[in-house]
């Protein structure tokens, strides 16, 4: 089967049936190296089964997935090991502080816990240092939402999937969290993230697909050195909505 | 091997961190240890009671004047059955059985007085015992402890994380076993110590060690099925309902429904039934109080012939003893016969109850544990014809002295007048005929080969949610 | 009218739940699978029963036909007693699998045979049978608290809880109505095979009713208990743990804790010492001068003062004084046996108001007549026959009256 070296995430003609219903029918799309890509669709699009059958947790029954090069289906060890995977609302143990929670992923995914390269990833996402001995139970959800990332990139893997990463945050925090994702990009990470907002989208992403009924319907790329123009994007995603579009 | 080990850990620290978990663990402990301590103190009093008894019994029937032996026959003997070491853990059919067997001539009695019978009735759970614990309760606590294994895991979204970064399902679920098991070997140290107690007073390693393995294997069958709802149900409510709906159905339901079909496909004659239905049968044969006896004219005709004298005065022997002795010899035969009938009886309806433990391990591990500690039907049935043996050959002892110390003169001028009456006895000495009664339990491995068919069931039980843990860990998804 | 309405959509709102119509069906068959088996016991009970009165009637006449003096025909004869099962007996078997309800007695001293054993096998009576009212005091709430412990948490999980509280103005009126008909249905599934089986054996009609209003008293006691719990603002699986602690503590601590407790207070003879007892005094009257038994003999019975000792050796009637002699040595610690009894019994029955499940348990025994009272009242009906079969006897006996086959079929009949 053929895949493009330099891709990071290759998704090719792929078809997912969940409960007997075709979620995704055939879509296509490759993620490179030290790219942000959005996959941006509204309820039921079919974005978050798309990261979740990059994860093998979905098997395709048409098409194909690889991940750095390597097919889904043949080695899922090697393709989990390459990714750093964080679901929708920040999911860590609450009854654990910070660092427990660190030390307790890294052990099950073979890292060895260093105290120094902790407080530096917490540093860089910027944990307030006085909550880091807390229970997580107390966070709010964007710091929750750190210490997920500060896992993540203390993995030090290649590519991180991020599934809705800002819902229920803050303008604030979401600020914020754009920032940090653009600079793991500019150190090197592959991040592929779903999304239905279209305006942070447009801030991180260096491209986004547009998701809709289970099919690709759209692809939008930055130029170079800016941005995705939002307005063109909320065009093309808000058509949907109108009544002439469903009814046919 | 280390990635089971960190989630063995992490579970450990959730429970420790956890109020409910906590709470719940310490009442548990405070129960057991407390039911064990009343146990071991009823259970030391019943021995101290029973060894008593049997010791005045034994002095009683001794001090007995010199009297004609037919007397003693009648007058008959207590024994005292007595506990077992292990029953300070399992009592098993200690407080629905007679405690006292009153042995005399030609009768088998029941025992009686079980303290079933003379206790205030506050329903079946109040007969608290440490392995009623273990068998109902403490499958409970494992399910309040391994319900949220995985579901927690889910419901905080943390699974998806773990298996995206190359954990598998199942090492997962090996990590969250291990943390159950270790669970269960600490709620097994009370079970342990009345173990070690138990050898200290006489019981063997064998039989002491197998009690706890099988224990562990039965509360592992409970982590293995928490285990395994939670990691097939999704919602924590529903796995934790599932699990006590099973619990209800296992320990409670199954086995008091496996009594009625055992007690109606396998009906039982009473006692009393089985004696009637003999009565027939032994109608015809005498209790040897009547020499005259048309039954024994020919052993009469016989015995002249033998001795070469004409009357049975002649006789060298007492006449009325050798009748005596044969009748009981050959009454005994016939009540032998029924006994054994009505204890097989029982036996059967007994294995076949125990065959239900293919439906439930509580049933199983109960079966297993009565047969290890020896207070199961078989070692209650083990006394019974120890007892017997014991009245059989006291009886036949008297009987001997009857035909060889007693003239057939003295004998049947017995009731002329006083001095008759006195001169018709034999030497006190000759009620050292009872011995000491020294009830023999099987010995260890009679027992654990006994307790084989329900050990098997226990670990088909385990094996069977070994396998489908380890299918569900290869199939587990957020 | 808005009521029945509202019942109306709850009751279809409620039968839409697939755990609920299952649970109800496992409760229908709990209930009747109980009382089927109770009835098929009875059943067997009865044909038992029959089954010895026969052969019991039986031996006694061939017995009689080989007697020919008052002394052997009581000697040789036995004499059954027994207690029938009652009209409710199938629902609540109690004390009938654990005590003797059939002896055979005969004229000797009553203390040696009274505590004669018949029972069934040892090791189905250790784990009990599953009859209605173990299934009523016992299983019955634990299906409640799975059916009721999550009524507000689940609908606070699922995020509705406060657009139903909006939406039906009331609140409290919702959960209990939500309650009412769930603890409704489990009820009617339970009672429906309870009176089937009732009017099937012709159950007192009191006796019926009065079950009735104890399991509706009870399985409302349950709701209240679920409802005060389900109204906790925590989650599902912290509720019904707790519920079945409370399960917990009131059908298994409590009681075992109240019969620890009891038998401390009421210490009991052993019954080694009411056998020996008696022994012992049976037996040295062989050895002692027969003013020595006659005496205690006749203060009982002064009627037969002018009793002579026809001889120097044996003589039936001063062989049946000791036996009466031997039941009157022991006579106190029997008193004391079944008083004490009686005491643990009355105890019992104080400290099962503390404990639900006991207290149903032992109602339903009461009704059913399978109770320790019932027991105690059976051995008292046992004493009284048995003083029967000395009055027939003693005239024959020590008044001399010429031995008459005839009169024997004057015996008196044990009436249960």
């Amino acid at each position: 089967m053929k895949t493009d070296s330099s891709a990071k995430l290759q998704a090719d003609q792929l078809h997912i049936y969940r409960s007997g219903k075709e979620v995704l029918s055939g879509i296509s799309f490759t993620v490179e190296g030290s790219e942000v890509y959005a996959l941006l669709g509204g309820n039921g699009a079919g974005k978050s089964t798309t990261l979740l059958s990059f994860l093998g947790f979905l098997a395709p029954s048409g098409g194909s997935l690889s991940v750095d090069g390597v097919d889904v289906g043949t080695d899922l060890k090697a393709v989990r090991e390459a990714i750093a995977y964080l679901p929708e609302s920040a999911s860590l143990y609450e009854h654990l502080n910070a660092y427990e929670n660190l030390r307790y992923f890294l052990q099950l995914a073979g890292v060895p816990d260093d105290k120094a390269a902790i407080e530096a990833a917490l540093d860089r996402v910027s944990l307030d240092p006085e909550s880091r001995g807390r229970k997580l139970k107390d966070y709010s959800k964007g710091m929750r939402q750190k210490v997920a990332i500060a896992l993540a990139i203390l993995r030090d893997t290649d590519i991180l999937l991020l599934d809705e990463p800002t819902s229920g945050l803050d303008p604030n925090a979401i600020d914020e969290f754009h920032d940090l994702v653009r600079g793991l990009a500019d150190s090197g990470k592959t991040i592929l993230m779903v999304t239905h907002d279209v305006y942070g989208a447009c801030q991180v992403a260096d491209r986004i697909g547009l998701l809709r009924g289970g099919k690709l319907v759209g692809e939008f790329s930055a130029p170079e050195g800016g941005r995705i123009e939002t307005e063109t994007v909320h065009r093309a995603f808000s058509n949907r909505t109108t009544r002439k579009e469903q009814a046919a | 091997m280390s990635a089971t080990l960190t989630i063995a850990k992490e579970e450990w620290r959730y429970w420790r961190r956890s109020n409910l978990a906590l709470a719940v663990v310490a009442v548990f402990i405070v129960i057991l240890i407390s039911v064990s301590w009343l146990t071991a103190l009823r259970m030391h009093a019943e021995s101290h009671e029973r060894a008593h008894h049997q010791a005045d019994s034994d002095q009683t029937f001794h001090s007995q004047p010199d009297r004609h032996p037919h007397r003693m026959v009648h007058y008959g003997h207590y024994v005292f059955r007595a506990p077992m070491p292990l029953a300070v853990f399992d009592p098993g059919l200690d407080s629905v059985t007679g405690q006292t067997l009153f042995l005399e001539g030609h009768r088998q009695n029941s025992a009686t007085f079980s303290a079933s019978g003379s206790s205030a009735d506050l329903g079946g759970l109040s007969w608290l015992t440490p392995a009623l614990i273990y068998q109902v309760f403490a499958p409970l606590l494992i399910i309040v402890l391994g319900h949220g294994a995985v579901t927690r895991e889910r419901e905080s979204r943390a699974l998806a994380p773990l298996l995206a970064q190359g954990l598998t399902g199942r090492t997962l679920l090996a990590g969250k076993m291990l943390a159950l098991l270790l669970f269960v070997l600490l709620l097994l140290v009370p079970l342990v110590v009345s173990a070690l107690i138990s050898l200290g007073s006489g019981e063997s390693l064998l039989a002491a060690a197998s009690l706890v393995g099988v224990y562990l294997v039965y509360l592992s069958v409970w982590a293995g099925l928490a285990l395994l709802i939670s990691s097939i149900l999704h919602k924590r409510s529903s796995v934790l309902a599932t699990l006590a709906a099973c619990w209800l159905a296992l320990t409670l339901v199954l086995p008091a429904v496996a009594v009625n079909v055992s007690s109606y496909t396998a009906p039982l004659a009473g006692k009393i039934e089985m004696e009637l239905t003999m009565l027939t049968e032994v109608r015809d044969l005498s209790d040897g109080h009547d020499v005259d006896d048309s039954v024994y004219d020919r052993v009469h005709a016989s015995l002249l012939e033998e001795h070469g004298v004409d009357r049975v005065e002649d006789l060298e022997v007492n006449i009325r003893g050798v009748l005596a002795g044969m009748a009981e010899a050959k009454l005994t035969e016939t009540l032998n016969v029924y006994a054994e009938r009505r204890m097989e009886a029982e036996m059967r309806q007994a294995d076949l109850l125990g065959g239900y433990g293919w439906l439930t391990p509580a049933l199983a591990v109960a079966v297993a544990s009565r047969t290890l500690s020896g207070t199961d039907l078989d070692h209650y049935h083990r006394f019974l014809r120890q007892a017997e043996e014991f009245r059989f050959g006291f009886v036949q002892g008297l009987n001997r002295a009857h035909a060889e110390e007693l003239s057939y003169i003295d004998d049947i001028n017995r009731s002329r007048d006083e001095e008759s009456w006195m001169r018709a006895r034999v030497d006190a000495s000759n009620w050292q005929v009872v011995d000491e009664f020294r009830y023999e339990p099987a010995g260890a491995s009679v027992r654990l080969a006994s307790a084989g068919s329900s050990i098997s069931m226990l670990i088909a039980w385990l094996a069977v949610l070994s396998g489908m843990l380890v299918w569900t860990g290869g199939r587990l998804k957020p | 009218m808005s009521t029945f309405g509202a019942l109306k959509r709850e009751t279809r709102f409620m039968l839409r739940d697939r755990a609920f119509v299952v649970w109800m069906f496992a409760v229908l068959c709990f209930s009747s699978f109980a009382v089927w088996s109770g009835l098929a016991e009875v059943r067997q009970q009865y044909e038992s029963i029959a089954f010895l009165m026969d052969a019991d009637q039986q031996d006694r006449s061939v017995e009689f036909s080989k007697q020919s003096d008052w002394g052997s025909a009581a000697y040789y004869s036995f004499h059954l007693t027994y207690d029938p099962p009652s009209d409710f007996a199938f629902a609540a078997m109690g004390q009938r699998d654990a005590s003797s309800w059939k002896h055979r007695l005969r004229m000797l001293a009553l203390e040696g045979q009274i505590y004669e054993h018949d029972p069934g096998n040892p090791e189905l009576a250790l784990i009990g049978r599953f009859d209605f009212a173990f299934f009523a005091a016992f299983v019955l709430p634990l299906i409640l608290i799975f059916l009721l412990h999550d009524l507000q948490a689940s609908e606070r999980s699922a995020g509705r809880f406060d657009l139903l509280v909006a939406s039906a103005g009331s609140s409290g009126s919702l959960w209990w109505r939500r309650a009412c008909l769930r603890s409704g249905g489990v009820l009617l599934a339970t009672l429906v095979p309870l009176l089937i089986a009732g009017i099937f054996s012709g159950t007192t009609g009191s006796t019926l009713i009065s079950a009735v209003v104890l399991v509706v008293a009870y399985i409302l006691f349950w709701t209240l208990v679920c409802l005060w719990f389900a109204s906790w603002r925590r989650s599902a699986p912290v509720i019904l743990a707790s519920l079945i602690g409370v399960w917990v503590l009131l059908s298994t601590v409590l009681p075992a804790g109240s019969r620890v407790i009891i038998e401390r207070m009421v210490p009991i003879p052993t019954g080694a010492e009411i056998l020996m007892t008696q022994r012992e005094a049976v037996n040295d009257a062989w050895d002692l001068p027969v003013e020595n038994t006659m005496g205690p003999f006749v203060e009982r019975h002064p009627e037969w003062a002018g009793y002579t000792h026809s001889g120097e050796g044996f003589d039936w009637g001063w062989y049946y004084a000791f036996q009466q002699v031997g039941d009157q040595t022991a006579e106190h610690l029997s008193e004391a046996y079944t008083a004490g009894r009686v005491e643990r019994d009355r105890l019992a029955g104080l400290f099962a108001l503390a404990a639900p499940p006991a207290l149903l348990e032992r109602r339903l025994q009461n009704l059913a007549g399978t109770d320790m009272r019932s027991v105690l009242a059976y051995e008292g009906r046992v004493r009284a026959f048995h003083s029967e079969l000395r009055d027939f006897y003693y005239p024959g006996l020590f008044r001399g009256d010429p031995f008459d086959p005839g009169r024997l079929s004057d015996l008196p009949q044990f009436s249960p």
